[in-house]
């Protein structure tokens, strides 16, 4: 659906690139996550995509049409929701998103979409009244308005509370299985592994990992089993090889004759291969 | 460009500047420059009144778009309007257009006003062709807000944007009074001032009023400063507002 090739690009007032030849590709249908450090390129890169910063050079493809190709109508298959809160305060929600809708060919159902977010019975509240969450869930609206096919979301789960950053992750996936392709930055790497199929790690401009979490965690995870057992009222832990763990007759025999804490894989999570593949604490980041 | 969209942009555009207060500010404006109207003598009136006019069609012009843009900047809102399908040009049209429209209707407040108390015999009955001061204030109000957009690309905030358009507005508004009231004399400043955006919109507007002998006064230096206006507001337009409008957008998307 999205396939960008040696992406690279300058601002004006930089003296060196920021982008350094880039390269990935977003299958329809697919949720890729766009990970890296602040000052990475994240936000040019996607800035890049969505056509708001243009004179990049490499080659960027929508659907197989060179994105330069297309003109403002790029607009009507793409939704994009900021990571800060983009209304005019001193309207309602409702005379914020009607406004906008109006904008569009095709007009998703307001009322469902404000509905599932929680914000239905708050559509006549002046949107500078809203809390920081209400103005992230209305941004989502605001990106789904037009029923896009791409969707374009900056860390769309921060500021919200679990209840609603689970039913904006489910409101993602519902997306995503309807036939939608979603593209996502975010800090909050719990979501990144429970949404992606494919993530991207970029550093400093270059990517330096695109893999599913799965295959990251298997790559980047010690290939290990882990054992905690009580023994003489103390814990022991012992580690063995993964490979013919089936096999391991010490292994095995403490399964059969211990009383067994813990057992675990050595595989990581998605946050300690951010922090070995982009060498910066996600905290610094947050 | 898409006419129905643009529409659009422009109720939406009039909707936020009575939303944001300043439609209410500019019809209190317009009061105020009433009330002050009624108190001058009849001798003046038929100078301060095109005066005030222009004073609206000029600086409230640029205040009035810089409030607008400051708005927009703090909330972000251009960001969102630069991933819809409404083009840059659309954009700053319907900018360009709603706060003509916002001005036109304060404008001819303070003028109807006027008109209603000549024919009521509170005021001696000001002359005018209805058409030709609608031509002013359209022509230099859409000047004057596209000058007004193009400086607000330069400043970051409205407290920057009001001590330059300070600035730039009382060094050739201050030769243009002079000349109104008489101060500088002679056909040559008269013709030399004409390179003065101010006093070509001071022309303009006077144009649009009869004189002492109760006709129109329209001579070679109202279709100048009309041609001037015209020309200077489509220049201002394509090579200054609409090729910068893209930077300045990205600007305040957060780069």
């Amino acid at each position: 659906m999205f396939k960008v090739e040696d992406l690279r690009y300058k601002y004006p007032k930089n003296p060196s690139d920021v982008i350094n030849g880039i390269s990935f590709e977003i299958a329809k249908g697919e949720i890729f996550g766009f990970l890296g450090p602040s000052g990475a390129g994240k936000s040019t890169t996607q800035k890049i995509m969505i056509k708001i910063l243009e004179d990049f050079r490499g080659t960027i493809s929508y659907n197989g049409k060179d994105i330069r190709e297309y003109g403002d109508d790029f607009y009507e298959d793409i939704g994009v929701s900021f990571e800060m809160p983009i209304h005019f305060s001193k309207m309602t929600a409702m005379e914020n998103i009607e406004f906008f809708l109006k904008l569009y060919k095709r007009n998703a159902d307001v009322e469902k979409l404000m509905r599932r977010v929680g914000l239905w019975e708050h559509k006549d509240m002046m949107v500078g009244e809203f809390s920081k969450g209400m103005k992230i869930r209305l941004n989502i609206v605001r990106a789904l308005l037009n029923e896009p096919h791409m969707l374009f979301l900056d860390e769309p789960t921060n500021g919200l509370d679990p209840t609603n950053a689970q039913i904006l992750k489910d409101m993602i996936r519902e997306f995503r299985e309807a036939g939608g392709t979603v593209f996502i930055t975010s800090h909050i790497m719990a979501d990144i592994d429970q949404l992606c199929d494919r993530v991207a790690f970029i550093v400093e401009g270059e990517i330096k990992e695109v893999d599913s979490p799965r295959n990251l965690k298997i790559k980047y995870g010690k290939r290990t089993m882990t054992l905690e057992y009580k023994e003489n009222g103390e814990t022991v832990r012992e580690e063995f090889p993964m490979d013919g763990i089936g096999q391991n007759e010490t292994f095995l025999n403490l399964l059969q004759t211990k009383e067994i804490e813990t057992l675990h894989s050595g595989e990581t999570t998605l946050e300690d291969i951010f922090i070995r593949v982009t060498g910066v604490q996600l905290r610094d980041e947050q | 460009m898409n006419s129905k969209r643009l529409w659009i942009l422009i109720v939406g555009e009039l909707s936020r500047l009575n939303k944001y207060g300043v439609f209410s500010i500019s019809i209190l404006v317009a009061f105020i420059w009433g009330v002050v109207l009624f108190l001058i003598s009849d001798s003046v009136l038929g100078t301060f009144l095109p005066f005030v006019l222009f004073i609206d069609a000029t600086m409230m012009s640029v205040m009035y778009i810089g409030a607008e843009m400051h708005f927009e900047k703090t909330e972000s809102t251009i960001s969102t309007m630069l991933v819809t399908p409404v083009s840059n040009a659309e954009m700053v049209l319907s900018k360009v257009l709603g706060n003509t429209i916002h001005n036109l209707i304060s404008s001819l407040l303070i003028v109807a006003a006027f008109y209603i108390a000549g024919q009521l015999d509170f005021i001696n009955e000001l002359g005018f062709s209805l058409i030709l001061v609608i031509l002013g204030i359209v022509l230099s109000t859409a000047t004057f807000t596209i000058l007004g957009l193009v400086l607000s690309y330069y400043h970051k905030d409205f407290t920057d944007l009001l001590v330059s358009m300070f600035v730039i507005i009382f060094v050739l508004m201050i030769p243009a009074v002079l000349l109104m009231f008489g101060v500088i004399k002679g056909d040559f400043w008269e013709t030399f001032m004409l390179v003065n955006p101010m006093q070509a919109v001071l022309e303009v507007i006077q144009g649009g009023f009869y004189n002492a002998a109760g006709e129109l006064d329209l001579d070679y230096r109202y279709f100048l400063s009309l041609g001037y206006i015209l020309v200077g507001g489509i220049v201002l337009y394509f090579f200054w507002a609409i090729p910068k409008f893209q930077d300045y957008a990205v600007r305040q998307s957060g780069v």
